[in-house]
Formats: structure tokens, C-alpha cells, sequence
């Protein structure tokens, strides 16, 4: 059985000791992180401080260096985020640092999407996700857009404060599959119906299929607004977008 | 994205395999979100700062004009009724 001091990468070796501490998991990433180049290490490293910029560079250098992808997502990207995933769930890191380190995964994850451009995998589909106008209120977004782009979703977040005129440009240039919006308060859930309606008169509402989501919002005032779908939190979000552009889920 | 690689093939059933292992890590993270979310603001970080973007009356000025503010909520009650919603 492989040993901690096996592994190379200080950063690595210490959040191991210091945070995982059921012995399953302990032995589990023990022997994953002491099997891997140090380079992938280092991502690893970088992506569970949500270092974007350096999980950018060190995975450019990876790849560049002839280390195959599929090797970069398991003992860079994957195992990186396995200890974020302990982290979080024993309350040593909190949603703001689990959405850096995912800010970091989708860096890394930048460069590899050309290569599986190019053996000929696509991406689910693509999704265009913003906070509806007057609402500055996006934790339920971004973890949406996280469960979405872990599941092969390619996603166009355009922030908070998203006006329809904002939705619909983006329509227009990324030709999405699906529209996702969210409002946190109920004064700014109607604007979520004036963007449908703006979709309307644009002449838009069939090029996309529309999905909404937050706090305030039901399945009722969905469909009384005229989306194509609801979603009541991220999970339900992913098996939604695949719903919707006709994507078999499981279970 | 400006990376050089050389001509690699990643085969679909190895992707789909490894997108299930970060679904699977993503879906308990989501299950963590949900517990947590019931006595812990989901802006509050770590450091107990605050990371929102609006208003909220449990925001405290930082010493240094440059941080986060830091969030005074005791997690007692609902956070919720203390963000800005104007």
C-alpha cells in the first residue's frame, strides 16, 4: 500500500494528512496522487487553492509535453477536485471556494476540449446562463453552470443583472440550445417572463428552449410565464438541459 | 486554447467514464450544498467573509478597503432576510 510520503507534491501530501480522514478515502488518494507525475500533481495542487491561472499554465505545459489528456482529467483535474469534494463536505471549505476550484477546473478543462474537438466529441450542448435583470444574485447560477459543464455542457455565463436584450444577443452569437435564467427575488422574477416575451417578438422563442430557476420560482410560475422547463436546483438543472434538447438521463 | 498537442484521439466511452466520475463528485458536492445552505449564508467563504455582490445587512467593513467585507450573520437565523433585495 502506497505511503504519503510517496507523494511528491508538498501541497497535495498535507491537505491529504490534514483533511481526509476517513481511511477509505485516505488510502484511495494515497495511492491515486503517489502514481502520478509530478507535473500532474502540481495542477492538482493549484486547482484545490482555485488557482485558475496556474492550472491554465501547468496544464498548456502538460499537454505540450506529450502527457495525454484523459491522464491530465484523472490525476490533475479529477483528483484535484476529490479533495475539494472532501474538503467541502467536512465544512473545511465553503460554496465560494468550491466555485474557485471549479473556476480552476474549467481552465484546465479549456484545453483539453479541443482534443476531444478533434477526436470528434462535441459537447452535450451548449447552454447560455445569466441572472435575470435587477438581480444580483448568482450562487444558484454558478453552481448550476458547474453541474452543467461537469456533465459535458459547454456554457456562456453572462453574470447577473442580465437584461433581455443581453439574452438575446447572446442567443444571436452562440445559437444555444438552451436559455437558462434564474431570479432569486420575487420582484425580479417577472423579468424572466419579459424575457420570454422579448424572445417572442424577436422572433427567437422556437430557437431556443428556455429553462428557469431560484428560490421564488415554481413549476407554476414556469409555465404561466411560458418556459419550457423548471428546474428547483442544480442537480434538477442538469437533468432538465438534458431533458430538453433530448438527452436520455439516467435513473 | 493556444495548447500544442500532438494529433491525440480521446475515446467517447473513456470521456464519458471520467465525466461520470466528476458527476459523481459534483452530485455529493450538491448534497453538501443543500444541508449547508439551511444554517450557513452560501456567500459567506471560509475566512467568514462576504462574497456577494449586493448589499446585506450582516456585511461588516474590512480594516483594508481592499478585502472582502466580513459577514457578521451568527448563521441563527435566516440569512436570507438580511440581503439587499431592492
Amino acid at each position: 500500500m502506497p505511503e504519503l510520503t510517496e507523494i511528491a507534491n508538498d501541497f497535495i501530501r498535507q491537505e491529504i494528512d490534514e483533511f481526509v480522514e476517513r481511511p477509505d478515502e485516505r488510502e484511495r488518494l494515497i495511492g491515486l496522487f503517489a502514481g502520478a507525475k509530478p507535473a500532474l500533481q502540481e495542477i492538482a495542487a493549484a486547482l484545490v487553492d482555485g488557482d485558475d491561472d496556474t492550472v491554465d499554465r501547468l496544464t498548456t505545459n502538460a499537454l505540450a509535453a506529450g502527457t495525454a489528456a484523459l491522464e491530465v482529467m484523472d490525476d490533475g483535474l479529477i483528483a484535484g477536485m476529490a479533495i475539494v469534494g472532501v474538503k467541502f463536505r467536512e465544512n473545511f471549505i465553503f460554496v465560494p471556494e468550491v466555485l474557485a476550484c471549479a473556476r480552476a477546473m474549467k481552465a484546465g478543462m479549456g484545453h483539453i476540449e479541443p482534443i476531444l474537438s478533434d477526436s470528434g466529441i462535441e459537447p452535450m450542448g451548449k447552454v447560455v446562463m445569466g441572472t435575470v435583470k435587477g438581480d444580483l444574485h448568482d450562487i444558484g447560477k454558478n453552481l448550476c453552470i458547474m453541474m452543467l459543464r461537469g456533465s459535458g455542457f459547454e456554457v456562456i455565463d453572462l453574470g447577473v443583472d442580465t437584461s433581455p436584450d443581453d439574452f438575446l444577443d447572446a442567443v444571436e452569437e452562440y445559437k444555444p440550445s438552451v436559455v437558462g435564467m434564474s431570479a432569486l427575488l420575487t420582484t425580479t422574477m417577472p423579468n424572466m417572463g419579459k424575457t420570454i416575451d422579448a424572445f417572442i417578438d424577436a422572433d427567437l422563442r422556437d430557437a431556443v428552449k428556455i429553462m428557469v430557476g431560484g428560490a421564488p420560482v415554481t413549476q407554476e410560475f414556469a409555465d404561466d410565464m411560458g418556459a419550457d422547463g423548471y428546474g428547483k436546483d442544480a442537480m434538477a438543472c442538469v437533468s432538465l438541459a438534458k431533458e430538453l434538447i433530448g438527452v436520455e438521463t439516467r435513473g | 486554447m493556444g495548447s500544442r498537442h500532438v494529433a491525440e484521439t480521446i475515446d467517447q466511452t473513456a470521456y464519458q467514464e471520467r465525466l461520470d466520475r466528476i458527476g459523481e463528485i459534483f452530485g455529493a458536492m450538491m448534497s453538501t450544498v443543500a444541508e449547508l445552505s439551511t444554517r450557513r449564508c452560501p456567500y459567506k467563504n471560509r475566512f467568514d467573509q462576504c462574497t456577494a455582490s449586493f448589499g446585506c445587512r450582516n456585511q461588516r467593513m474590512a480594516m483594508d478597503a481592499s478585502q472582502l467585507k466580513a459577514c457578521g450573520g451568527d448563521d441563527q437565523l435566516d440569512y436570507r432576510s438580511a440581503w439587499d433585495t431592492g
